[in-house]
């Protein structure tokens, strides 16, 4: 660029030179992106209004929260904006850390109620842990030997966590044995590790399970962190020291303020910590200081607010979307009528998807851009798959479900409308998104890098696994969670798979029978009564919507980190 | 070469110390596991208040029309068995017939008309045997727009020339004179629906073919929405339907001829057979999963409420006490 002349002498010197064109041209983009956005705002202001109810408040409530919460947080919002940049983001992240660390609470929760026990959650980790320690041990001690390292990789987790054989190989064997007409049974195995200790007579209670297993991990990491930022092992200690402290002191004190101990102990692990390490950094770099007030004057807005309205009796406003319908089960009553199953449903779903998809379409990518012929009949062959996944991308959804219905349902014989049929189904459907979105992020990184590799002697293996894969991860992260935000929203594979339009029980294993949001939503779409249509739905969605919001935010966020390093 | 030292020393320490803490907390705090589940199957039976210890599920599908019945039944019987999971899903009375109960995908189907013989072929081809059981009455209802102030009454003639490609109407005027030059707009459920099915053999006749122009659903709140929005327009649905949204839509009297009298659809008339439209529903149960105690009793549990309020206040004729004990009778031949 630099080295070129700079063009002048011959246009812009005219004075009779036309711009009416492309104002014109400007002004047409600028409506078209002004009538879209207006037209989204309205959109989910209309549902707002319906999911909330504010204006069902007494005048003087919101007066009274306007001036203790409103006011002051507007303040100072204009403040940072105008003054104080570097403390808009330090409010912006202290305000949002506990928001995203309440609802990773409200996930492990709903773990512990639905899907695990604390104790099968302990010997499920500590299995994985010792299979994990074998793998490094053999590491040490044979180096050298590949092959046997890969076996111990695949084994050592089947058999600390699964038995040798695995209980449902075991079953599978003595069916397929009994259908064949034949007695043979493997009537003796060894039990896992993690069966041994689900039958201990005597464990620990739950709370010290989680906290060996959940808290002082993640506070460990907290504490690996800030001792390498302020390269003093002491802090880092004293991080770990104090988050358990907080823990126990809780787990002491909870059961006195109505605290439940796990909830303490989610709590701490996942709001409480983090925003104690980031306000650390904050304090210790003193830069942006003043953001710290906002998160504060929040929550002393709400007090203030709660107090002066309930000393006035002012009463507050009769939202659909509240604390009970977000934990109880849909209803033919409106009043009634919740969310709960289908959120588990939905959790649960994504779960399959991403145990799924993911390495299924990470794979697929990693085969498509490095290993993949680009010449000759193959690579014709190979550039005819990828334009074939391409087209995959734009199937529609219903073609999907029909796929999950004909080959898990009808095929397989899997439960109708389980969480399992529904994880793949729709797993199918952002598998090809999946494998696009990695093959963007893979072919993004500079061919030097891949040559400067195997310029060292690196293998082709290594050089993936050491240099593609970890500059193209933040990539395929962002890509990949797009697309679950896609999946989490679909609705007619449910409905092709038979999700029905009414289930009142949470799932409690992949094989259960579920109702997902997308799915309830539609049902309630069709309900008799109309305060359904009206208000439930609007709850409905808005929680879908900040579902939605919270899994883009994450990729955002992941992909903020990737252009820092990167 | 990946391994630098300090990462192994810290690992090596990692693991000493957290088997440490381990061992620690093991003989500190523990709690006492014989007595609670010792086969550590999946699920927790914390909640182990229910009272009866009845699990397991019933998957209802089937008519839309009966869907709002068996939704307040699953749902009062949940509150009784907490651990029973009763799921509900409205595919119309032919499409769950055909795609979900006959193939042995689900337990019970509901129906807005009985079942047919091609249904029942398909059932014993797959080893379902259905058990039918009469629950309720409905009264069809035609609703035009509410501000169609031309038609209040109608015989089964007129809606035989509307719904009906034969006689080619296409306005309003084309059926009666007197009514406005004004094209018919129809809303009706899908051919999958057994309200379709019913209005086809009693209304259009079984040797005329119901009309393709119309816009099919199987939601019948589209139906009144479709009808609320168009002025020209006119459907029909399960009287349910009307009860909650007889602001939106003006329901038309019926008369089977000429002659007859015109009656109102309500459920007085449908009980009192005086509402030409009246219908029963259905409950279709596989008489295998009768044989399950989560169905059997969910059954019951249905054909005694089937005789009470619960049904009324939905918008349909609550079935006989003669209908429920015949009801009863005969799941208890089947049942054991």
């Amino acid at each position: 660029m630099a080295t070129r002349e700079p063009e002048t002498g011959w246009h812009g010197e005219d004075s009779d030179v036309n711009h009416l064109r492309g104002r014109a041209f400007e002004a047409t983009c600028l409506a078209a992106t002004a009538f879209g956005l207006v037209s989204v705002l309205l959109l989910l202001l209309f549902v707002a209004n319906d999911a909330f109810r504010p204006f069902s408040a007494d005048a003087g409530w919101l007066a009274t929260y306007a001036a203790t919460v409103l006011v002051p947080l507007a303040a100072l919002a204009v403040y940072y904006y105008r003054l104080d940049e570097p403390a808009g983001e330090v409010a912006y992240v202290t305000s949002g850390l506990p928001v995203v660390g309440l609802l990773l609470t409200g996930g492990f929760a709903v773990l512990f109620i639905e899907l695990l026990s604390v104790l099968e959650w302990f010997a499920l980790l500590i299995s994985l842990v010792v299979a994990g320690g074998l793998i490094a041990a053999h590491g040490r001690l044979r180096p050298k030997a590949a092959l046997e390292r890969l076996a111990v990789v695949l084994l050592a987790p089947i058999v600390t966590v699964f038995g040798l054989p695995p209980t449902s190989f075991n079953r599978f064997v003595t069916d397929t044995a009994a259908a064949l007409g034949l007695d043979f049974g493997l009537y003796y195995r060894v039990i896992s590790l993690r069966e041994a200790i689900m039958m201990l007579p005597f464990v620990p209670t739950d709370w010290v399970m989680l906290l060996l297993t959940l808290v002082l991990p993640v506070a460990g990491a907290a504490g690996w962190f800030v001792e390498q930022r302020r390269e003093s092992r002491r802090d880092g200690l004293a991080v770990v020291g104090l988050t358990t402290a907080v823990a126990v002191v809780g787990v002491v004190a909870g059961p006195l303020l109505g605290i439940g101990t796990d909830v303490w102990l989610l709590v701490v692990t996942f709001a409480v910590l983090p925003l104690g390490v980031y306000v650390e950094g904050v304090l210790r770099r003193g830069e942006g200081v003043r953001g710290l007030a906002f998160p504060v004057a929040a929550v002393l807005g709400v007090v203030v607010g709660s107090v002066v309205t309930g000393a006035l009796g002012f009463a507050g406003p009769d939202p659909w979307l509240d604390w009970g319908f977000l934990t109880s089960a849909t209803s033919r009553t409106a009043a009634d009528a919740g969310i709960y199953p289908a959120m588990v449903g939905s959790v649960m779903m994504i779960i399959v998807i991403v145990l799924t998809t993911f390495p299924v379409g990470v794979g697929a990518a990693i085969y498509l851009e490095e290993y993949a012929p680009s010449q000759g009949l193959m690579g014709k062959f190979v550039t005819l798959i990828e334009i074939n996944i391409g087209n995959l991308a734009g199937v529609p959804s219903v073609v999907y479900g029909l796929l999950g219905l004909a080959l898990f349902i009808r095929v397989l014989q899997w439960p109708q409308g389980s969480v399992i049929v529904a994880g793949l189904a729709v797993g199918l459907l952002i598998l090809p998104i999946v494998i696009i979105s990695a093959q963007e992020a893979i072919r993004s990184v500079p061919d030097s890098f891949r040559q400067a590799s195997y310029g060292m002697g690196a293998t082709r293996w290594q050089t993936i696994r050491q240099v593609v894969l970890p500059e193209a991860l933040p990539g395929i992260l962002t890509g990949t969670i797009l697309a679950l935000g896609r999946a989490i929203g679909e609705t007619a594979p449910l409905l092709m798979i038979g999700a029905a339009a009414s289930v009142r029980l949470a799932p409690n294993s992949f094989f259960d029978v579920a109702s997902m949001m997308p799915r309830q939503i539609f049902s309630w779409s069709s309900e008799l009564d109309p305060s359904f249509r009206h208000g439930v739905l609007a709850a409905g969605v808005i929680t879908l919507l900040a579902v939605l919001l919270v899994m883009n935010a994450t990729a955002i966020v992941i992909r903020n980190r990737y252009q820092r390093t990167g | 070469m990946t391994d630098s030292p300090s990462g192994g020393f810290s690992r090596r320490r990692f693991l000493t110390s957290s088997g440490a803490i381990g061992t620690l907390a093991l003989a500190g705090c523990t709690q006492n596991t014989s007595s609670g589940n010792g086969d550590g199957s999946g699920n927790n039976s914390s909640d182990g208040s229910s009272s009866d210890g009845l699990s397991g599920q019933v998957i209802i599908k089937g008519s839309s029309t009966v869907f709002p019945i068996s939704d307040a039944m699953a749902e009062e019987f949940m509150e009784e068995h907490e651990n029973v999971n009763v799921t509900v899903d409205s595919t119309g009375s032919g499409g769950g017939f055909e795609n979900w109960f006959c193939p042995g995908d689900s337990d019970i189907n509901g129906a807005s008309r009985p079942i047919s013989d091609a249904e029942i072929e398909q059932c014993s081809g797959n080893d379902v045997e259905p058990v039918e059981f009469e629950i309720a009455g409905d009264a069809l209802t035609v609703a035009v727009n509410n501000d169609a102030d031309w038609v209040d009454c109608i015989t089964f003639d007129e809606l035989r020339q509307i719904w009906s490609d034969e006689a080619g109407v296409t306005n309003w005027s084309d059926v009666r004179d007197e009514w406005p030059d004004m094209e018919i707009e129809r809303y009706g459920p899908a051919s999958t629906s057994g309200t379709f099915d019913y209005f086809n053999e009693n209304v259009v006749g079984e040797d005329t073919e119901h009309t393709t122009e119309y816009q099919p659903t199987e939601e019948d709140e589209t139906i009144v929405q479709g009808i609320r929005d168009n002025e020209g327009g006119i459907g029909y649905f399960g009287f349910a339907y009307y009860n909650s949204n007889s602001e939106a839509v003006k329901a038309v009297e019926v008369r089977a001829e000429e002659g007859d009298e015109c009656t109102p659809p309500s459920l007085a008339n449908a009980k009192d057979g005086s509402y030409p439209l009246a219908r029963p529903l259905f409950l279709y149960v596989a008489e295998s999963a009768l044989q399950t105690e989560e169905v059997s009793e969910f059954v019951e549990f249905y054909l005694e409420q089937a005789e009470t309020d619960v049904v009324q206040e939905i918008g349909y004729v609550p079935s006989s006490a003669e209908q429920r004990d015949e009801n009863l009778e005969k799941l208890d031949e089947i049942a054991g």
